[in-house]
């Protein structure tokens, strides 16, 4: 009997060193509970995440919050955060106001599981609690709060964009099921009008044309419409029985490319022409890939460059050595901090949608023609938006308007 | 034939953008599943397709050797460099450094390829100042805009020409820094973010006319 009760005796012993081990550092005698301390799922997220909220002030300035979670894979207390209470404001939570409504006053911490316990399935139960801590003395606890993460199924936080989208594809169906035969102006080009002077120099020069669809790869939309303008080009060129070479950085690029070229030269009654290494592969390093089309152009000093695609520092490498040569250089890119490189070493340049609108300006496709329509639409759109939002933004900061100035900009910003 | 030819085609092209247009409001793990599937195949494409790339490259240069073109020379070097980073790669097993000893491949990379990776790159240095000279004969009112912004920025990243400045025009009260802060922080960030917003609408459009087929030319016509 005496066995049996010093064996309980020792049993209740080590079980109470465990709960006062897996309890966090510092804890002492009973401390007062966090008031109003909750976890909930973390809105529009993949289901890694849990939202804690708490009121401020309980405690001054200067406490410092540690936040614990446990799950039934981990088994005790993780420590998952440390801060101070100014740090974690609900305000600060990253969510327009239309997904969130932070309270004066409040804390909030996203909690995000995956990073600390690994990735958990959607419904798992996970524990949490608070403890406040002055110079280092947990002087409050919260009680263990359990909640379930799951998965979301809409990105409320990204309405504002979906409404966007939503009246970008509603002009655009309505300007493509409107689209005349006939009579749509579309501003004259200067670079696309000069291809058929490239193209007709290379003829008479005997010299190839250079189409280089710079370092993208397919999924690009720079690339994208860098293929459409080579169809068009392509087009001409077989038309005009000339030559062309197109050096290639990507190899799936270059698979589309082939594509388009061959059907091109079908389109110009020209197949006999078409010859399977108009393409090739070049190398999928950007300096190689320079320096090989480089020495190409030295070579061969070909009549025409066409730079279309996207570029990075090798636009300057090679517009410049095409420069060299007096080959008529045509460039187009969308990445904007290599513009200006084309802008001083090629004779004509598209602007970024400029390059994505050569394919319907070249083909004069009706449907095409019309869905850049859509693009001045969408222009219009974001000027008039950023003349009105300006100007409220700047009348609400002058009559101190918080709220107006803080709904403008979240209606503008990017979630 | 017409429908696996051009409907096939079509169809998948809209269900696979619709669905990937879709994840970016979906946040739930199927919609990341698929995402990271999608980039999964993509990568799987690509292996294959640098097969293509790679035979391409062989045939376009053995070609040039066989026929004597301009320059085979040069294309002799495509077969030299491609063995001389394969061999080593292979007995290395792609290692570059083994037991703190640097391989053949490591040697390679580290002396050769990042060698003649930053002489490329150097040589933008002397591109980029030719280019200037190119952009500083005034052609026209828009070349003498650039030309004036250009100055005023070289000017004041000079001590010299910060002495020259303060000397004429430190009377006004504005230094050159303030000159250079408001030309990249005002009128240059004016200029980009309007073209940033004409690529999004036009990335936005082209993304459609794909997603739609409405564009169609890399399927060619019947």
């Amino acid at each position: 009997m005496a066995k049996t009760k010093t064996l309980a005796v020792l049993i209740a012993f080590f079980l109470a060193a465990g709960a006062a081990s897996a309890a966090p550092a510092g804890k002492t005698a009973s401390v007062p509970a966090i008031a109003g301390f909750t976890a909930d799922d973390m809105p529009y997220d993949a289901g890694n995440a849990l939202l804690l909220r708490w009121p401020d002030g309980q405690y001054g300035a200067d406490t410092v919050y540690r936040v614990f979670l446990s799950t039934a894979a981990a088994g005790g207390w993780v420590h998952a955060d440390e801060f101070k209470a100014a740090d974690r404001e609900a305000k600060a939570i990253p969510l327009p106001f239309w997904a969130w409504e932070p309270l004066p006053g409040e804390l909030a911490v996203k909690l995000e599981i995956g990073a600390l316990v690994g990735e958990l399935k959607s419904g798992s139960d996970v524990k949490v609690k608070a403890a406040a801590y002055r110079n280092d003395k947990l002087i409050a606890e919260s009680l263990a709060v359990t909640a379930q993460i799951r998965g979301n199924w809409f990105r409320l936080d990204r309405l504002n964009n979906l409404i966007l989208l939503t009246v970008i594809v509603i002009a655009f169906f309505w300007a493509v099921s409107h689209a005349k035969r006939k009579g749509l102006f579309i501003r004259r080009i200067a670079g696309l009008d000069a291809i058929d002077e490239a193209i007709g120099r290379s003829t008479e020069m005997g010299k190839p044309i250079f189409y280089v669809p710079g370092i993208g790869q397919m999924s690009t939309i720079s690339t994208i419409a860098s293929t459409f303008i080579l169809g068009e080009v392509a087009k001409k060129v077989a038309a005009y029985d000339s030559q062309i070479k197109v050096p290639h950085y990507d190899p799936v690029v270059m698979t589309v490319a082939k594509e388009v070229v061959k059907q091109s030269y079908l389109e110009a009654g020209r197949p006999d022409s078409y010859r399977e290494d108009l393409n090739f592969f070049v190398s999928h390093d950007q300096f190689s890939y320079a320096a090989s089309v480089d020495g190409m152009i030295s070579r061969e000093k070909p009549a025409a460059i066409f730079f279309m695609g996207y570029f990075m520092a090798e636009s300057l490498l090679l517009a410049e050595v095409g420069s060299t040569t007096g080959a008529i250089q045509i460039a187009g890119t969308d990445v904007e901090h290599q513009l200006p490189f084309f802008f001083t070493a090629c004779d004509y340049t598209l602007i970024g949608e400029e390059l994505y609108a050569a394919g319907a300006y070249l083909s004069k496709e009706p449907m095409l023609v019309s869905a850049l329509k859509v693009q001045d639409l969408g222009k219009l759109v974001v000027m008039v938006s950023v003349a009105v939002g300006g100007v409220l933004v700047a009348v609400g900061a002058k009559m101190n308007w918080d709220n107006l100035v803080q709904v403008v900009l979240t209606l503008f910003k990017a979630y | 034939m017409k429908f696996i030819k051009n409907y096939l085609p079509l169809a998948m092209v809209m269900v696979v953008g619709l669905l990937m247009l879709a994840s970016y409001y979906i946040p739930h793990k199927h919609s990341v599943d698929y995402v990271e599937l999608m980039n999964k195949w993509e990568n799987i494409v690509f292996a294959f397709a640098f097969l293509l790339g790679l035979l391409s490259l062989f045939v376009s240069h053995y070609g040039k050797i066989r026929r004597r073109h301009d320059g085979w020379g040069y294309s002799i070097f495509v077969f030299v460099g491609f063995f001389i980073m394969v061999i080593p790669a292979l007995m290395s097993g792609g290692k570059q450094m083994i037991d703190g000893q640097v391989t053949g491949l490591g040697w390679s990379f580290r002396y050769v390829y990042n060698a003649l990776s930053a002489t490329m790159f150097a040589v933008l240095a002397f591109y980029i100042v030719s280019t200037a000279y190119r952009s500083f004969r005034i052609k026209s009112g828009q070349a003498l805009v650039l030309f004036i912004a250009a100055f005023i920025l070289i000017l004041g990243k000079v001590p010299l020409g910060q002495m020259a400045w303060e000397s004429v025009l430190g009377w006004t009260g504005y230094g050159i820094d303030r000159v250079i802060e408001w030309i990249m922080s005002v009128p240059a960030v004016a200029g980009k973010r309007g073209i940033m917003i004409g690529i999004a609408i036009g990335a936005i459009v082209t993304a459609l006319k794909i997603i739609f087929g409405i564009e169609r030319q890399y399927m060619g016509k019947d």
